[in-house]
């Protein structure tokens, strides 16, 4: 293979996983002068070569329709994964429907992840401070605005400075401007007192380290065949290559870290997809970023005579507090945007505007029934016709055939606006993964097995969701297309399905509450750090992504730095 | 650090579909005769005569069976059955042309197929307003805004369907600008004014 293969020598670093935490960690680290090897359970992928962009659905089998293989359609840059992968089981205890969605690929999730990057605020650092729930995090907004600079600086984020409570503004490039929908949102959103303003999402507007900007096909999903936007592989890891200092394995399907006699790690062991043989990598330093169920999962399964209940488990908190986003849709017709002269309305591969949450005073004053916010994203637009297009039409024509149905469908394109609530779920002693003891891979590794509850706090907020994007529809003189109630949960996702996945390898101030200490190392064995979202203490409304890639900036020079002081052995 | 011109990028995305050309059997399905999975010989018909009846030739372009729907529609059936394994997507469209044969000829002693244009359209007419249709049509007329769906998205996604509908994206832009002013103006009066399109009226939303 052309990108190295791992050799018997020992490795300053290990980093399990490739995507935006071990992207970022091997970038750091191997500009910082270690030599690294990343290991990648899928294969190599590099988007400038194996996107699909700007191809039609009708010259791809079934319009380019979802499949089973391909959940996000057939152009989707997911070379395998999904909510199930085949030979990868996992399973749910009676009562829990969590789904867990794993990319096996080069650059994981951010190859195909919807770029939004939202800084966390000062009150999601310290969340239980503010209304007694959940976890504060052992450190502030002001320890991880830098990495946030940073992360920003070097993926290339757009945005606008608003200045905006509990919503940091970063280092932007120039924000495109607002699609007409987008427009008409933010004028019934000014209507109701909520807050529009332009998206921040890590698409190049403005060229960047020899990457060029967006030429705006909207098709981010599918690999940008010019990397204008963030994915691991283009920004981080083949940079990171040209020192010399990392070398990438695929194709390695971790099993577990290889724990000493001194109680340190030694490496990690894995097993050749192709080959079906053990290895080891040897290490002096090993960074899991497996993504947080996959590296909890190591953990428990890197069970020895030091660690009976698995690695730094002496918390016995590997895998709980697991979390996801809430997530709630309305969808409806706005008869304004009818039958206008055509336009381009594609953009970049994502809204161009947002609506940040705007409660923050209401909620400290008990005037809400729930905690903790959430953010709106909108859709809409003339978008590219796959096999669904203009699908349940009767709904707003109220049905029809003929001449007359072909020309109203030729109206009513574009004219239908979208709205998904992206929100914080509350860490809860309910929701949780563990080793199933009965069921294995088809590598022979032990799978997991989840829990998952959501509170009334959840529940409440879909139900606001609900109601506050009809109002909007409403509000631009709309009607409601697609909605929730009571009956089916206000519209409440089901736990993973919206892939922001945290939690399950708390960091904390104290080894009896928490898995890692400040800088993501574990409390039990010092050579060992995390750098996906298992940490997080939180899961506010803002898009993991960005936070994963600033922690894990953090922890990455924290390990560079421990090394010169010699604080560990390197 | 070299920035890359917006010449250089525009000669890079324009290799890139030759890059990524699709091969095996996506590529060669539009040669080869098409090899029917889920209707039979008189479906077959009958979905073919009721495509077009849902979206026949006007000014703007050909009609459903020229754009390939019936193909889109029987291979559309076979895939979600694999995929989804439900059942009871195709047995409704089944069960729906079975009905309007049987109501045909119950009334007309014919096929839907060999049924005078207007003969369907009095069988149409009962089923293809869902709020309207009568209970005992009501299955008849979820039946049809199935078939609607189907042959309206297979439509509009075919190239003919997509030129119908002045898409203008899946393409590169140099400078992207936003909102056409000119459209904006367009929904700015609609919003001072009101507006009754074909899907709702609004009144008027800004003084």
């Amino acid at each position: 293979m052309p990108h190295g293969k791992a050799s018997p020598k020992t490795y300053d670093v290990v980093i399990v996983g490739s995507g935006a935490g071990g992207g970022v960690a091997a970038h750091v680290l191997a500009l910082s002068g270690a030599k690294v090897c990343m290991l990648e359970a899928g294969d190599w992928y590099d988007c400038t070569k194996q996107s699909h962009m700007l191809q039609w659905p009708y010259n791809a089998p079934h319009r380019a329709a979802r499949s089973k293989e391909k959940p996000f359609g057939y152009f989707d840059a997911t070379l395998v994964g999904g909510w199930q992968v085949p030979g990868e089981p996992y399973t749910n205890a009676p009562g829990s429907d969590w789904l867990w969605w794993r990319s096996r690929m080069l650059g994981g999730r951010t190859n195909h992840y919807g770029r939004i990057s939202l800084r966390m605020g000062p009150y999601d650092f310290k969340s239980y401070s503010r209304d007694g729930k959940g976890f504060d995090w052992p450190i502030s907004y002001e320890d991880l605005a830098p990495y946030y600079d940073k992360a920003e600086e070097l993926i290339g984020v757009f945005g606008t400075k608003e200045g905006l409570e509990n919503t940091p503004d970063g280092k932007f490039q120039p924000a495109p401007a607002p699609r007409g929908y987008e427009r008409v949102m933010k004028i019934a959103c000014d209507k109701l007192g909520i807050p529009c303003i332009p998206s921040r999402l890590a698409i190049l507007t403005q060229p960047l380290n020899n990457r060029p900007a967006c030429h705006y096909c909207a098709q981010c999903g599918r690999g940008c065949g010019v990397n204008a936007n963030f994915n691991s592989p283009g920004v981080h890891i083949f940079p990171a290559m040209k020192t010399g200092n990392l070398e990438v394995r695929t194709g390695a399907m971790a099993r577990e870290v290889v724990v000493g006699r001194d109680g340190l790690v030694r490496g990690v062991a894995f097993i050749d997809r192709k080959t079906r043989r053990d290895e080891t990598v040897n290490a002096k330093i090993v960074v899991l970023a497996a993504s947080c169920c996959e590296t909890a999962r190591i953990m428990l399964n890197s069970k020895s005579s030091m660690f009976p209940n698995g690695i730094a488990n002496s918390s016995g908190l590997v895998g709980r507090y697991l979390m996801d986003t809430v997530g709630s849709p309305v969808g409806g017709h706005l008869p304004l945007l009818e039958d206008l002269p055509p336009q381009n309305e594609d953009g970049v591969g994502g809204m161009h505007m947002y609506m940040p949450w705007w409660l923050y005073q209401q909620q400290k004053a008990g005037k809400l029934p729930f905690a903790r916010g959430y953010h709106i994203e909108p859709g809409g637009g003339r978008g590219l016709p796959g096999a669904g297009a203009l699908g349940g039409s009767d709904h707003i024509l109220g049905g029809g055939y003929g001449v007359e149905l072909k020309r109203n469908l030729r109206k009513i394109y574009g004219a239908n606006i979208y709205f998904d609530g992206r929100g914080e779920m509350i860490p809860n002693e309910d929701s949780y993964c563990e080793i199933d003891p009965a069921t294995v891979d088809q590598w022979g590794i032990p799978v997991l097995r989840f829990h998952f509850k959501w509170s009334e706090d959840e529940i409440l907020q879909a139900k606001h969701m609900q109601e506050t994007f009809q109002q909007i529809i409403e509000a631009a003189g709309g009607k409601v297309l697609y909605k929730s109630g009571a009956e089916d949960n206000w519209g409440i996702s089901r736990g993973g399905e919206i892939i922001h996945e945290v939690g399950a390898a708390k960091m904390g101030d104290n080894p009896k509450t928490s898995v890692l200490n400040p800088y993501c190392q574990a409390w039990d064995c010092k050579n060992l750090f995390i750098t996906d979202a298992a940490p997080f203490v939180s899961n506010a409304d803002k898009n993991p992504t960005l936070t994963i890639t600033a922690l894990g900036w953090r922890t990455s020079e924290y390990i560079a730095d421990q090394v010169k002081k010699r604080n560990l052995a390197v | 650090m070299k920035d890359i011109s917006r010449r250089s990028v525009f000669q890079i995305i324009g290799s890139v579909p030759a890059v990524a050309a699709l091969t095996g059997p996506a590529a060669s399905a539009a040669t080869a005769p098409y090899q029917r999975k889920v209707f039979d010989d008189r479906q077959w018909r009958t979905v073919h005569v009721l495509c077009d009846l849902v979206i026949p030739t006007d000014e703007a372009s050909g009609n459903a069976t020229a754009a390939g729907v019936p193909e889109f529609i029987d291979d559309w059936l076979d895939f979600r059955n694999r995929e989804d394994g439900n059942q009871n997507f195709t047995a409704q469209i089944l069960g729906g042309l079975q009905w309007l044969d049987s109501e045909s000829n119950r009334l007309f002693h014919t096929d839907f197929a060999g049924a005078s244009p207007d003969q369907q359209k009095q069988i149409l007419d009962r089923i293809a307003w869902p709020a309207r249709a009568a209970a005992a049509d009501r299955p008849w007329a979820a039946f049809f805004s199935t078939f609607r769906d189907l042959t309206v998205g297979g439509f509009f996604s075919s190239r003919v369907g997509v030129a119908d509908l002045h898409y203008l994206g899946n393409r590169a832009v140099a400078h992207w600008k936003g909102c056409d002013p000119k459209i904006w103006t367009i929904i700015e009066e609609r919003m001072k004014n009101g507006y009754k399109g074909v899907g709702g009226e609004v009144k008027p939303l800004l003084s």
